[in-house]
């Protein structure tokens, strides 16, 4: 048996490619640089792709290798690409501006860290040994904190493409949910949901472009005509 | 058969619409297609009440009572745009508001974007209630917004770009919650039928097991589900959208998205709500609803009593009528279910008529500001106005509607359930939103005549005015028996406990 076939040694690669996807998380909110964010985007995506892929190695589950194959497809090709373009296109200035300041986010992003970590572990009963997913609490904990970290990127940013782009890790990390607890949907949703995100990304691309060709801004806080 | 044809029919006037050439056979592909699937609608709704349940494509597709309730409403609210929007678009392009901003875009190519766009709208609006899998509903609420994101973007201002951007972002953060919450219910379920099953996700299995769910899962999943199609229902605090997205949309669009989407939205939470009371009993989720629908009617008092404009009043309106619905299915009992079924019929046929009269007004004045407005429209368009009113007194449950009925239902579902303060405060909010909407729209069409000209309307206007005028003048004196029944069977299918 070689080393790789040991399901021991499938649940750390998991569990250590879980952690690189919340670093990259983390670099997403520190940084600065648009492109960047787009490329960190694409890596993310592709550790996800890869995790997927594990899992389905170690678990003999075909039909999450079509999973991972349509994140590689549509998260690390074929979105930042598309993205990319749409920055070269627009010619807007690169820099992200966020609300809150670096080290604050970071700081920020931390502590909701802890919080997916509090809210993974109400999910963990070792005892009662029904779980069909027994694949660490770890990852399910990253898949929170993805989530609500993409939530606070939302919040915190004021360039309608960076806002799109937190919208896309924060359905990382319901992915990253999904295939930690269930193994993945059922296929035909996991198609379903698939075919949303990419049709989404594309009309809020066209909305992004709309946006700074009327307003000569991509900043969505010059986008308050409408109240009460 | 039906299920299929349901689906298939909008999805080929979505296409046919999008090859047509010129305007008039789009409308007639739209009308067509509108026909047909209310008949539909009809013979799926009979099919329901005679046999219990329908299923299709190997059990991908799935109707019971609640399903065909939501798909004949869908497709009323769709017959009486499609009747409606002739004669608006026509009225538009007379008034020359395709000319205005000459971004070079034909007239022919902007409608083509509403003909085509709107069918597959509907067609994904009607897969919510006949997908038997939650996971498939969820990607058909979803594909709601991204189908109409570039109706609400139809006149291209600056003003509908920022609502459609709000409609998205708002709703994509939603909708994300909401699969959050699909996600969890399929674990908490998969403990019970394990996973790599196709069917973990559909409803006629989960609801039969629902008991045995894992409580806390499903817990943290109701509260996912509630934020997420609450988001997609326009729920206060999630309702930001709402208000921009109404008011900036072309009134077809509107209407249906205030009178069909709401329903599509609702309908999803529904099913979530039953297999959670089944898990862990009734009070957990109705206390959540209370709060949510309390919550949602006091939002909208404020803004309804100091509302500048009429088109914004309606999205409010909207609000406050999603409210009483959560709140009848809050409080539950034996008239819950069936107060909040009953005020979502009489809902979905009252409401597109008010905003017809809205397009009306607007189109004729060219603003939607009451102070612009001066007031005396009677004179100036006395068949809009006097629908107008009359409308105004149906929706705000005035007697003798039939909004008066299903508002009374729940509050006697109130009652019976003992929550007293929030039926006080029910009442308290319909009361206060009653005032402020009589004197806003009396200001509006009453009054001395300010000497605006006298407004030719088109004649799909004015029939589609007073037709649906007339079936909600009927509906407040007599509710056809079959329509009763069915309501009654899907309100049972929310009651009964397995």
């Amino acid at each position: 048996m070689y080393f790789y076939q040991d399901p021991q040694f499938g649940e750390r690669m998991i569990t250590l490619m879980a952690a690189f996807v919340l670093v990259l998380q983390i670099a997403m909110v520190a940084q600065r640089w648009l492109v960047t964010n787009i490329r960190v985007f694409a890596a993310q995506s592709f550790l996800l792709a890869s995790i997927a892929g594990t899992i389905a190695y170690y678990n003999h589950a075909p039909h999450i290798y079509i999973a991972a194959a349509m994140t590689f497809a549509v998260k690390v090709v074929f979105l930042p690409i598309l993205m990319e373009r749409l920055v070269a296109k627009i010619e807007i200035r690169q820099e992200i501006e966020p609300l809150i300041n670096v080290p604050l986010s970071v700081l920020i992003s931390g502590g909701l860290t802890m919080v997916g970590y509090v809210v993974a572990e109400s999910f963990y009963h070792p005892e009662a040994g029904t779980t069909p997913a027994t694949l660490g609490h770890n990852t399910l904990a990253v898949a929170i904190s993805l989530f609500l970290i993409g939530f606070f990127m939302m919040i915190n940013r004021r360039k309608a493409l960076t806002q799109v782009l937190a919208l896309l890790s924060l359905e990382n990390g319901l992915f990253l949910a999904a295939i930690s607890l269930t193994y993945g949907m059922p296929l035909i949703v996991e198609v379903g949901v698939f075919f949303d995100v990419l049709v989404a990304t594309m009309v809020m691309g066209i909305l992004v472009y709309r946006i700074s060709e009327t307003f000569d801004s991509m900043d969505v806080s010059k986008l308050r005509r409408l109240r009460g | 058969m039906v299920l299929a044809a349901l689906l298939v029919i909008p999805l080929l006037a979505a296409v046919a619409a999008f090859v047509a050439r010129r305007r008039v056979e789009m409308e007639w592909i739209n009308l067509v297609a509108a026909v047909l699937t209310l008949t539909f609608a009809v013979v799926l709704a009979g099919s329901t009440l005679q046999s219990g349940s329908v299923s299709a494509w190997g059990g991908l597709l799935y109707a019971d009572a609640l399903s065909a309730l939501v798909v004949l409403l869908v497709s009323i609210v769709y017959a009486a745009c499609a009747v409606y929007a002739v004669g608006y678009f026509r009225d538009d392009e007379t008034n020359g508001v395709f000319d205005e901003d000459s971004d070079g875009v034909p007239a022919v190519d902007r409608l083509r974007k509403y003909y085509s766009l709107t069918p597959l709208f509907v067609c994904l609006m009607l897969l919510v209630p006949l997908s038997n899998n939650l996971g498939i509903m969820w990607v058909a609420i979803e594909g709601t917004t991204l189908a109409s994101v570039f109706l609400v973007t139809f006149y291209g201002r600056p003003n509908s770009l920022e609502a459609a951007w709000k409609y998205a972002m708002i709703g994509g953060v939603g909708l994300s919650m909401g699969l959050f919450g699909t996600v969890l219910t399929y674990y908490s379920a998969s403990l019970v039928m394990g996973t790599e099953t196709l069917v973990g996700l559909n409803w006629s299995v989960l609801v039969t097991k629902a008991a045995q769910f894992d409580k806390t899962t499903m817990r943290l999943a109701f509260i996912f589900i509630l934020m997420g199609y609450g988001t997609k229902a326009g729920i206060a605090p999630m309702h930001t959208w709402k208000p921009d997205v109404y008011s900036e949309a072309p009134v077809p669009v509107a209407a249906m998205l205030a009178a069909a989407l709401l329903n599509c939205a609702l309908y999803g939470l529904l099913r979530f709500f039953i297999l959670t009371s089944r898990c862990l009993g009734p009070e957990f989720a109705s206390q959540l609803l209370i709060i949510f629908g309390l919550l949602s009617m006091a939002v909208a008092v404020p803004f309804i009593l100091v509302q500048k404009s009429f088109r914004r009043l309606l999205a409010y309106s909207s609000i406050d009528h999603g409210g009483i619905m959560v709140l009848g299915l809050a409080f539950g009992g034996p008239l819950g279910a069936l107060g909040m079924l009953l005020h979502m019929t009489f809902h979905s046929i009252t409401k597109p008529l008010l905003f017809f009269c809205a397009g009306n007004v607007q189109q004729h004045l060219k603003t939607d500001q009451f102070r612009q407005a001066k007031g005396g429209l009677i004179h100036a368009m006395p068949i809009t106005g006097a629908v107008f009113l009359l409308t105004t007194l149906a929706v705000t449950g005035s007697p003798p509607f039939s909004l008066f009925q299903s508002e009374f239902t729940i509050l006697r579902a109130a009652f019976d359930g003992h929550h007293i303060l929030p039926a006080v405060l029910f009442v308290g909010f319909l009361v206060m939103i009653f005032a402020g909407f009589l004197i806003h729209i009396a200001r509006l069409v009453l009054g001395e005549d300010p000497g605006t000209p006298h407004a030719q309307i088109s004649d799909w206007k004015k029939y589609s005015l007073i037709g649906l005028g007339a079936v909600v003048v009927i509906l407040g004196f007599w509710l056809p028996a079959p329509l009763f029944a069915l309501v009654q069977s899907a309100a049972r299918i929310v009651r009964e406990v397995h």
